[in-house]
């Protein structure tokens, strides 16, 4: 790839990490618990991508970057007040931002319709200052000159002593003094006289003297009269002055701003060639020098030196300039940067250094630093094949447990006392490799701030997300899949939850409503919960359209939990305009089915006019499964834990036949299909008969119910699991095969194909539907 | 006269767009060696363990900031004579005439041509060969 272009496209991910950060100070700064660093943080944010955005020409971005940093600069400065109001317009902002960089990496155009009204409400923020189109990029001439330095071959960094300066022959002596003036050109006498400091900040007097020469022509004269003899000369002292004969049509100002880089370490005197003014000597001041010698010696120690910066500052300032330099603001307090850096730099520093430091510290707490989490970066497949490696052996640690158990060797014998550790440290060994896939899923809850807020400026709903547990934990694979039925629901939540700003101050609740979004971790899941305060369900409204629909027979008694899980089935709509929101009522089917697709489960609690609540569990990895390990003709088996709810020994009056064949089996006034596993999967030919064995209720991810009926229920373990695909084909019914503790191959049931297969067969009855009796 | 190969130059930015793209523009210069860094105070410990002849620096970083490293470069003897240019936005005069305070050697804003950061490393170091 063509570097530039390659650039561009670590600019564009980098754009990402940028907005989100942006994103983020703006939600503080909306919560109002926004510090000078947080705004300063937004500012760069912005910033960097309008630097960025300059750097490849993105004329788009580059000009509502342009306007939203000043707004930033506005603020951060304080020029602007930080209101509430502004901060909703700048999150608005930053989604707009969002949508340019998209378009400037998909070469889409942005909606004007979106862009054009925010970039208005931002520059009238600013009252339109500094926004010329010519004010954007562009290198802008301040019109001094650079200080230079010498460099002398390899090494690094060489300095030439000035006294032995040969740079002077650069500019040869402009003999034509005597030559007539250009019309309006005058005749200056300039004085300059560096200080050693001058020196000592690498500049060197022959490049300046070189860039006075571009003002017009100059007669130099080297005064050397200070230069001592060679044997008490010192390289780091300034010996050498010039008097500079200058003929230019440049004012007095222009020829001053050829030092402005040097004008604090050197005397210097303008004036016309008239005056009497003749240069004063050098300055034999040392002092910047004494300290860099002295620092010379000193160990190469970071916090040290910053400490010493900071101690240092304050009196070297007011040396060099007692009052015209500015004290410089709050946010740039190098002492103040040093106490945050101190921590991630000497962590072990010497008490007795870090005391000054910590004097000079602001008020703590502002300055709490966090320690970087060092990271590296690892190809997903390594870390694939060591949790597969780490499978093998949570198998083989199992077998060889299993055979030592039955080889008769006593409990307390040392093999199996060693065998008990080797499981804690396989059990160790497995968590962490897990945790190693593991990431927060910040990732995806961090992309619904601004879903809220579209979704609320579509409705005319007003909303303030909360979100909790973003640094919770869970597997990567999970997370990917995580995103749709989460932003699904927040939609829902709003769209169908939330009451608008009216009907809320009607019903007594503030105008804005609330949507927490939060994750947890409970017995070995992450739990997600998406509660809103708006209306509730509005259960006769769900339990009319479920007649309407066919899904429950009209005189169904139902629960008021049933009730609510109604809006799960597929094809339900409560919307009474369908909206281009949420949909067109799948929402909450596809929802469950790709929760339960994850081997989770989802449920919903709601109370009327106070809100809903919808909680999620899902496992923290699908490398494993919680299973109930099963026998059927024969067979072991595992069924998914999470999809079982219940188990029970049906009786044999239960059990009825529908057209003489397939089996229902009542539980609890409802029937639902009884299948045989050993049947289902061919293992025989025929079931077991009624009475016998024990059925296993599940939910499939279709959301129809069935019991499974199997011999025998062996207990409940945690397997791991291996593609069947990837090591044999694919065998409808089974999701997978996992690997005992005996060494035998159970296989997983595959609970929705079982159960979508006997529906296929048998389109009667419907799993939810309650008979009457 | 220096050229340009042996203008050894860290580069201090904590974007690392900006990174890749001064590295590309000194490449193309001439200047080849170079390092970077994302911040003023791993800049640094950088120049602690490796001096350099020439720093360029963005202003705005996380940690130490481009006026911190540059007064902390200035305050350090080994290295109070390396060269330092200073990246800017637009908007920032105040910040160059507080950069010159502290002993900066030139600056650069952004967005910038390579031929741009050509004539500020010249300017500084005179012409490269």
């Amino acid at each position: 790839m063509d570097p530039f272009e390659s650039i561009k496209q670590t600019f564009f991910q980098e754009c990402d990490e940028l907005l989100t950060d942006a994103e983020q100070g703006l939600l503080a700064m909306e919560a109002g618990d926004a510090d000078g660093e947080t705004i300063n943080a937004v500012f760069r944010a912005v910033h960097s991508v309008k630097g960025g955005a300059g750097a490849f020409g993105l004329e788009d971005l580059i000009r509502f970057a342009h306007v939203f940093e000043t707004v930033m600069d506005d603020l951060r400065s304080g020029k602007m007040e930080l209101t509430d109001e502004v901060a909703k317009t700048l999150l608005r902002a930053i989604d707009v931002l969002a949508d340019h960089v998209a378009a400037a990496r998909d070469g889409g155009a942005v909606d004007e319709g979106r862009s054009a009204p925010i970039l208005s409400e931002m520059k009238a923020l600013i009252g339109g200052e500094g926004l010329d189109d010519d004010d954007l990029g562009g290198d802008e001439d301040f019109g001094f000159v650079p200080m230079t330095v010498a460099i002398e071959g390899d090494d690094a960094p060489a300095f030439d002593p000035p006294a032995l300066d040969e740079s002077p022959a650069a500019f040869e002596p402009m003999a034509d003094l005597a030559a007539e003036p250009a019309s309006g050109a005058r005749v200056w006498r300039i004085g300059f006289a560096p200080k050693s400091e001058m020196y000592a900040k690498a500049n060197e007097s022959g490049l300046v003297l070189r860039e006075l020469a571009r003002l017009g022509e100059m007669d130099v004269k080297l005064d050397a009269d200070a230069l001592p003899p060679l044997d008490q000369l010192s390289a780091e002292t300034a010996y050498l002055h010039w008097t500079v004969l200058l003929t230019t049509e440049a004012d007095e100002a222009t020829i001053r701003e050829v030092f402005e880089f040097v004008e604090d370490d050197c005397v210097l005197t303008i004036e016309p060639a008239d005056g009497q003014a003749s240069p004063p000597p050098p300055s034999s001041d040392l002092s910047d020098d004494a300290l860099a010698a002295a620092s010379a010696d000193a160990p190469l120690d970071i916090a040290a030196l910053l400490a010493r910066v900071a101690g240092e500052a304050p009196t070297s300032e007011a040396a060099r300039e007692p009052a015209s330099a500015p004290e410089p603001p709050a946010d740039l307090d190098v002492a103040a940067l040093i106490a945050k850096a101190q921590a991630p730099i000497a962590p072990a520093a010497p008490k007795v250094e870090a005391a000054p430091v910590a004097k000079a510290a602001p008020p703590a707490g502002s300055s709490q630093a966090i320690t970087p989490t060092a990271t590296i970066r690892v190809d997903l497949d390594r870390v694939d094949r060591l949790i597969n490696a780490v499978g093998e052996l949570v198998i083989q640690q199992a077998m060889l447990s299993q055979q030592v158990m039955e080889s008769g060797l006593a409990r307390s014998s040392n093999v199996a006392l060693g065998l008990e550790d080797l499981e804690l440290l396989t059990r160790e060994i497995q968590d962490s490799v897990m945790a190693i896939r593991a990431q927060p899923v910040k990732s995806v809850f961090q992309r619904m701030p601004r879903l809220a807020r579209e979704v609320a400026d579509m409705t005319g709903k007003r909303v303030k997300l909360v979100m909790e547990g973003e640094g919770t934990e869970v597997d990567k694979t999970v997370i990917e899949r995580l995103t749709d039925p989460i932003t699904h629901m927040l939609r829902n939540a709003i769209d169908h939850g939330l009451e608008d700003p009216e009907g809320r101050i009607a019903a007594g609740k503030p105008a804005e409503g609330v949507v927490r979004l939060r994750a947890l971790h409970r017995g070995g899941r992450i739990v997600i919960e998406l509660q809103d305060d708006g209306r509730g369900i509005n259960r006769p409204r769900v339990r009319g359209i479920a007649v309407e629909r066919g899904l429950i027979s009209e005189d169904a008694v139902l629960s008021d939990e049933e009730i609510d899980n109604l809006i799960f089935q597929p094809g339900f709509s409560t919307a009474e305009t369908i909206s281009d929101i949420s949909g067109r009522g799948v929402g909450m089917d596809v929802v469950r089915r790709s929760i339960q697709g994850l081997g989770g489960r989802i449920t919903i609690s709601s109370e009327p006019g106070k809100g809903s609540k919808f909680t999620m569990s899902l496992p923290l990895t699908l490398a494993v499964l919680d299973g109930m390990v099963v026998t059927a003709a024969e067979q072991t088996l595992v069924a998914p834990l999470s999809a079982i709810i219940e188990s029970l020994t049906p009786r044999a009056e239960d059990v009825h036949f529908v057209g003489g064949k397939d089996a229902v089996i009542r539980i609890r006034e409802t029937f639902v299909p009884l299948i045989d596993v050993g049947v289902a999967l061919g293992f025989r030919e025929t079931a077991l008969p009624p009475g016998q064995g024990v059925a296993v209720l599940v939910e499939s991810e279709g959301g129809g119910k069935a019991a499974l009926l199997v011999e025998a229920i062996q207990g409940q373990r945690q397997v791991v699991i291996k593609s069947l695909e990837a090591n044999y084909q694919q065998i409808d019914g089974i999701a997978a095969a996992t690997i005992l503790g005996d060494g035998r191959v159970a296989l997983i049931l595959d609970v929705d194909a079982l159960v979508t297969t006997q529906h296929r067969r048998k389109p009667a009855p419907r799993a939810e539907k309650r008979m009457a009796g | 006269m220096p050229a340009a190969v042996t203008i050894k130059t860290l580069i201090v930015d904590d974007q690392q767009t900006m990174r890749s793209l001064i590295r590309t523009s000194l490449h193309a210069l001439g200047i080849t060696q170079t390092r970077e860094a994302p911040d003023g105070e791993e800049a640094l410990r950088n120049l602690l363990s490796a001096p350099v002849n020439l720093v360029i620096t963005d202003f705005n970083m996380p940690k130490l900031d481009g006026l911190g490293l540059l007064r902390a470069i200035r305050a350090h003897g080994p290295t109070s004579k390396t060269a330092v240019i200073m990246l800017t936005g637009r908007a920032d005069r105040e910040l160059v005439q507080r950069a010159v305070q502290f002993g900066v050697n030139n600056y650069l804003v952004k967005p910038f041509t390579t031929q741009t950061l050509k004539e500020k490393i010249e300017a500084v170091f005179g012409p490269l060969t």
